[in-house]
């Protein structure tokens, strides 16, 4: 019983790991929801893309100062940070500007055959061979009564603690980000406020870029190979947005760590204990998904809306 | 006067087009010796034609999106070849249980999107498409896993359904009835009720129009064809594997309907053919002439321009090809008298 009971908290662990992964994830298509009411299907995507940009400046460093060292990883997460702001002025001038006032299921379609067109250029330009991904923290783990934590997992959830937090006080406390807040209320009277509207919308997508290719970096050691299935991963985080109520960044967070948990321990202690789940265990979050938009479709913290006519 | 029924549709040209649908095989027979080539190309159109079709009722006319028909093709596909090949029940039968079966599954999607729209619709419906797929495997008793399975030919009152070329004139006698129907459809009742659905819920609502019944029905209409299309594509391929019903191909028939013009079943067909065309002829051609300078995986580069032509599409030419079609009818019709602006 014990046994059982260290193993669920081992992968409850994990779990939330990966949940912070799909927390940020979320956080990023959250973060261009709330301000501009689009629903970025690529973000997935762009976390891959970061993970190879992340991989190739690693490689490059590495040669040049002839070992991996700490600053070398470091190095390469300052260039793929410069590198996702400019890709997301890019997928602003893309996405968002020309198709500011067209209907929803366009702009759906229009990011999805984003999403497509980076899949398939990163695995045209990277080519078909998987490679594998260094982590800076090798395989060190801690060991706290019984209970084996690998260090990545803890990096990962610091990290995206402190993300997260700079995001909330970023949208709570300072100028833009109240603009930001502003603009998804209502962009026209924002504008006549005059919140540079143009401006928000392309600081938003730069943001969603950055958290997206930052959980990238985090995930790629995480993952045995990197390869473009990585970015299915994106898709996963929808059902963890919605569980915790889309556009709501506390949302985002719990939503993804209470799916991580569940995607963990399903494929771990449960599916040694029941044979039917593992049948189900890797679509699990979809029912889930499911689940939630049948009983509640505006998830834990989000807030029914009231329609205009 | 009574307005005739047909009146607001111009049906002459549509004789003559079946006309020209039937020779075709025979023409190309007489063009080419790699004709068998192009008939499974064209076997394949006609098959996304049938499941297009009812696509663009469901998201083009009612205004809900679905990511998840691939699924309801696979379900078509598997729920027909075990009720003939398992439970033996013959071909002509299955053409009818297997959709209305397949419609009860679009009912049972439909019921969440009651409550829930655009793109959550979208994701309920992609989630629909991975469960199937997974199901599919799980149920490896009846369906052969993720091994596969295979079909037998198809037994039309008596006739058995051999090679390509009687698969075409059983496709297109199929595709062509179920594009007069959905025209009908569009026309009728139901379809005005779906347009409503989609222009506004709330003024359809306040029109009398019962929303519930209508969005499930739009779900089981489209079912059903796409239903029809995965009996056909099993008993005419032969062989059939979860592979092949993935979230890309779900994708790709948005892209059809995209492509084509949402919003018209005239569009859908064009789409598709258009879609189907490109990635099994033109691509091809293309990549080959690429291959002398790059080294180019033919799956990625293939989805990339997919992805290219449909952003395109979004962003240049919301209408689709039908919508292009139509305008440069108007532009023909008013051709010395054209205001200068419109047409840019």
């Amino acid at each position: 019983m014990s046994d059982l009971f260290s193993g669920l908290i081992q992968e409850s662990i994990s779990g939330i790991a990966l949940g912070c992964i799909y927390a940020l994830i979320a956080l990023g298509f959250t973060l261009i929801y709330k301000a501009t009411e689009v629903v970025n299907f690529a973000q997935g995507e762009i976390m891959m893309v970061g993970a190879y940009i992340n991989f190739f400046f690693v490689t490059q460093f590495t040669g040049m100062v002839g070992g991996l060292n700490g600053w070398v990883f470091l190095a390469a997460l300052f260039c793929s940070t410069i590198f996702a702001v400019l890709f997301g002025i890019v997928l602003d001038l893309i996405i968002s500007r020309p198709l500011k006032d067209e209907p929803v299921f366009s702009i759906i379609m229009a990011t999805i055959s984003l999403a497509i067109i980076l899949r398939s250029l990163t695995a045209m330009i990277a080519g078909p061979i998987s490679l594998v991904p260094v982590s800076p923290f090798g395989d060190s783990t801690i060991k706290v009564g019984g209970i084996v934590i690998s260090v990545l997992d803890l990096a990962i959830i610091i990290s995206a603690i402190i993300l997260m937090g700079i995001f909330f006080f970023f949208f709570n406390k300072t100028r833009w980000g109240i603009a930001m807040k502003a603009t998804s209320e209502d962009s026209e009277a924002a504008q006549l406020m005059g919140i540079p509207v143009k401006n928000v919308y392309r600081m938003v997508w730069v943001f969603a870029a950055i958290v997206g290719v930052v959980s990238g970096v985090l995930l790629a050691p995480r993952m045995a190979l990197l390869d473009t299935t990585m970015s299915y991963l994106g898709l996963k985080a929808f059902p963890a947005a919605i569980l915790g109520g889309f556009g709501s960044i506390p949302g985002a967070v719990v939503g993804g760590i209470i799916l991580g948990i569940i995607e963990t321990v399903s494929m771990g202690t449960l599916s040694f204990h029941f044979e039917w789940i593992k049948e189900i265990n890797d679509i699990i979050v979809w029912i889930v998904l499911i689940a939630v938009l049948m009983i509640r479709p505006d998830g834990l913290f989000g807030i029914a809306k009231v329609k205009r006519v | 006067m009574i307005k005739g029924r047909f009146d607001d549709e111009n049906l002459k040209w549509i004789p003559v087009l079946i006309i020209v649908v039937f020779l075709f095989p025979f023409l190309l027979k007489s063009a080419t010796f790699s004709y068998k080539y192009y008939l499974y190309i064209l076997n394949i159109a006609g098959i996304y034609i049938i499941l297009t079709v009812g696509l663009d009722i469901l998201s083009g006319f009612t205004g809900l999106m679905s990511l998840g028909h691939a699924a309801f093709l696979a379900i078509g596909a598997y729920t027909s070849a075990i009720l003939v090949d398992q439970v033996g029940l013959p071909f002509e039968l299955s053409l009818i249980i297997t959709p209305i079966i397949v419609g009860l599954f679009g009912f049972v999607i439909g019921f969440p999107a009651l409550r829930i729209e655009g793109m959550y619709l979208g994701l309920t419906t992609m989630g629909f498409g991975f469960i199937v797929k997974r199901l599919i495997i799980a149920f490896r008793e009846w369906t052969g896993g993720s091994g596969g399975l295979h079909v037998s030919k198809a037994t039309f009152f008596g006739i058995t359904i051999n090679n390509d070329w009687d698969n075409y004139f059983m496709i297109y006698t199929f595709a062509i009835l179920a594009i007069i129907i959905a025209r009908r459809i569009v026309k009728s009742k139901l379809g005005r009720a779906f347009m409503a659905i989609r222009d506004s819920e709330q003024a359809a609502q306040a029109s009398g129009i019962n929303l519930a019944k209508y969005k499930m029905m739009s779900f089981f209409i489209s079912g059903m064809f796409a239903g029809f299309a995965g009996v056909l594509f099993a008993h005419t391929s032969h062989f059939i594997s979860t592979d092949h019903f993935d979230i890309l191909l779900s994708i790709l028939f948005i892209v059809m309907v995209l492509v084509g013009g949402v919003g018209s079943i005239y569009g859908a067909v064009l789409g598709t053919l258009f879609i189907v065309l490109m990635e099994n002829m033109f691509i091809p051609l293309f990549e080959d002439g690429m291959s002398q300078f790059v080294h180019l995986e033919a799956g990625d580069f293939q989805v990339f321009i997919f992805g290219l032509i449909m952003l395109i599409f979004i962003i240049f030419q919301p209408l689709g090809l039908y919508g292009m079609w139509l305008k440069m009818r108007i532009y023909w019709k008013i051709f010395p008298f054209n205001p200068r602006k419109r047409f840019n």
